[in-house]
């Protein structure tokens, strides 16, 4: 079963995670951020859960942590919404190009 | 598990964490069950309180020796008490800052109080995590919290933009420090910051010098966030504004103390064994420098950006919020150049100027809150006769100012100079790091001593302010601090030989 070797999963991780911060940098919605940002978390967990089967001291440890890191990123995703709609609400916009009135 | 092992551990070493949190819930129940309309001033109380009983146990834990628990994961040394101990002052001051005037009882949220409990007790648990996971979610605790705390005032747009800002950078943070984990759990196969620290002395990793390296930055460059230096320094500014004076405050010194903390024992631990790029000879033949010590360049030029970022902008900025924001940045960039350095002294040197800047900075930002009652756009002018108007809240600003500046008499000159030594006592002497500290500090003399000339300068017709009890409080505390710091530095100093073994962290 392990024809897939290591390198590919990592390269999988790394595209996903470069794909999430370019979307977070040059999204000009604010939802798409906030789902760009989850992106690149979870680019994180599957190179935790690849090195936890095929790392160097394949442990369980990895799989524990990337359970870790998809509780906290919920919780990061319900925050993030919440402090939107409270924006939206005021602003009646979600567009990142309008949060501008702090003084530059 | 059972509950015989569970009950073996040496749960007193966590009893300060142990009472943020009860306090924390028992806060949020009250806040519940009481009353919508009733006065809230009670639960600042029960808050400083259990601050207060916290601060007693954690000196009570002074002599201990090192004690780790929960199968390694808590750890308590020296480290995190002095880490510990700065966090609880920071939050005790910040609550005291937050205690509402007469005419302002009827504003007083339940969750304003808990929230910060439950960012400190964030904040406790990356001071003594050896854990990569507890520390993760150590980070994340004080991270939400504080998203959370900003936009408090949810009515306000200025609130809502300066959360989803500091939501949005702060997220992408995580996930950078995130994926240099990952790196560093798929080299060792561990999360144990002591196994990493062993692994990392194995032939696996010395194939992968590089990724080694790689995993470094990327955990530096995402925690760099917490402490707002370059390059992740942008959100400061806007987010000092938009939140409340007291958040504020909170964020520039407690979340950036649990910032220094976490980057201190991320950092040094793991990494201090690991094999870097460059190659040295010994007597046995040729081996690799440590990585700690091939990195050091990248501290350097961030800490050199930072200091320069910081100065250079705060110089055009009118807006108070927004000037003590870069200052804050600023300060970021020198508390980075002991660790750049990699001076045996790093710790001490670290520990002593936070705790200066905790006092001088919250200090600064009581006056600004006192300000703020006037009029919520706090600009530079808004001092003007300050002296005349209020001698009082003039006196304790010049004191800070004068502190931050780094004048002598004040324990902000005290942390600079110890800085600037240990940077020179290393080998060889780092001359470029002291020499951007000093341009630094002149450029930082322009506008702290333009404040200076607006209290006792500038002519103003307006009434003195008044202030509530906790400004009061929180402004002879942190002034007297600072010059008892200042004048007698060394009952700091030996306090922090006597109890503070900071080598112990090295150790498993």
């Amino acid at each position: 079963m392990s024809s897939i070797p290591l390198s590919a999963y990592l390269v999988t991780a790394l595209l996903l995670f470069c794909m999430g911060l370019y979307g977070a940098l040059t999204k000009r919605n604010a939802v798409i951020v906030l789902i760009s940002i989850e992106l690149m978390l979870n680019a994180v967990n599957i190179n935790l859960v690849a090195f936890a089967k095929y790392g160097v001291g394949a442990s369980i440890r990895g799989q524990v942590f990337s359970l870790f890191t998809i509780t906290v990123a919920a919780a990061e995703a319900a925050v993030g919404l919440a402090i939107l709609i409270a924006l939206y609400r005021n602003r009646g916009t979600v567009n990142v190009d309008e949060m501008n009135t702090l003084k530059k | 598990m059972d509950m015989s092992t569970l009950m073996q551990f040496n749960w007193g070493s966590m009893m300060p964490e142990f009472i943020i949190l009860i306090t924390a819930v028992a806060l949020s129940l009250i806040d519940l069950f009481m009353n919508k309309k009733k006065d809230r001033t009670m639960l600042v109380w029960i808050a400083l309180t259990g601050v207060g009983l916290a601060l007693i146990f954690l000196f009570l834990q002074f002599d201990n020796g090192v004690v780790s628990i929960l199968n390694e994961t808590y750890r308590l040394d020296s480290f995190a008490k002095a880490f510990k101990l700065l966090m609880l002052i920071g939050t005790g001051l910040v609550l005291l800052l937050g205690l509402p005037a007469p005419d302002e009882l009827k504003q007083v949220r339940g969750e304003y109080y808990y929230l910060i409990l439950t960012a400190l007790l964030g904040g406790m648990m990356m001071a003594s995590s050896a854990d990569l996971i507890t520390l993760f979610v150590g980070l994340e605790l004080l991270s939400l919290s504080s998203y959370i705390l900003v936009g408090i005032r949810k009515t306000n747009h200025f609130a809502n933009e300066a959360a989803f800002k500091y939501l949005v950078s702060g997220g992408i943070a995580t996930a950078i420090t995130l994926f240099g984990m990952s790196y560093l759990y798929g080299l060792s196969g561990e999360t144990n910051l002591y196994a990493i620290q062993s692994a990392m002395t194995g032939d696996i990793v010395a194939d992968n010098r590089f990724l080694v390296v790689f995993a470094f930055l990327m955990i530096f460059i995402g925690l760099v966030f917490k402490i707002a230096a370059a390059p992740f320094h942008m959100w400061a500014p806007d987010v000092y504004q938009g939140a409340e004076t007291p958040i504020t405050a909170f964020l520039s010194v407690v979340s950036k103390t649990a910032g220094f903390a976490i980057i201190l024992r991320v950092l040094m631990v793991p990494f201090v064994f690991a094999p870097g790029t460059g190659k040295v000879i010994t007597p046995d033949g040729m081996s690799y420098e440590s990585l700690l010590v091939s990195v050091r360049p990248y501290i350097g030029i961030i800490a050199i950006l930072t200091i320069l970022i910081g100065n250079l902008i705060a110089l055009r900025q009118l807006n108070a919020k927004r000037l003590f924001a870069y200052s804050s940045i600023a300060h970021a960039g020198y508390l980075l150049i002991p660790f750049a350095a990699l001076s045996e002294m790093v710790f001490e040197v670290v520990w002593f100027y936070l705790m200066a800047y905790l006092l001088m900075n919250i200090g600064a930002f009581a006056v600004i809150h006192a300000v703020t009652k006037e009029t919520e756009d706090v600009t530079i002018a808004s001092f003007a006769g300050m002296f005349r108007r209020s001698p009082f809240i003039g006196i304790a600003m010049t004191i800070f100012l004068l502190s931050l500046a780094g004048i002598p008499f004040t324990a902000g000159f005290i942390g600079k100079f110890e800085i600037f030594m240990s940077a020179l006592g290393t080998e060889p002497k780092r001359y470029f790091l002291t020499g951007a500290m000093l341009l630094g500090t002149v450029l930082s003399y322009v506008y702290y001593f333009g404040l200076l000339v607006q209290i006792y300068f500038r002519p103003t017709d307006k009434k003195p302010i008044t202030v509530s009890g906790g400004i009061t409080a929180v402004l002879t505390i942190a002034a007297t601090a600072t010059l008892v710091l200042g004048i007698f530095p060394s009952t700091a100093l030996t306090f922090i030989q006597d109890y503070f073994h900071f080598m112990e962290m090295f150790n498993r």
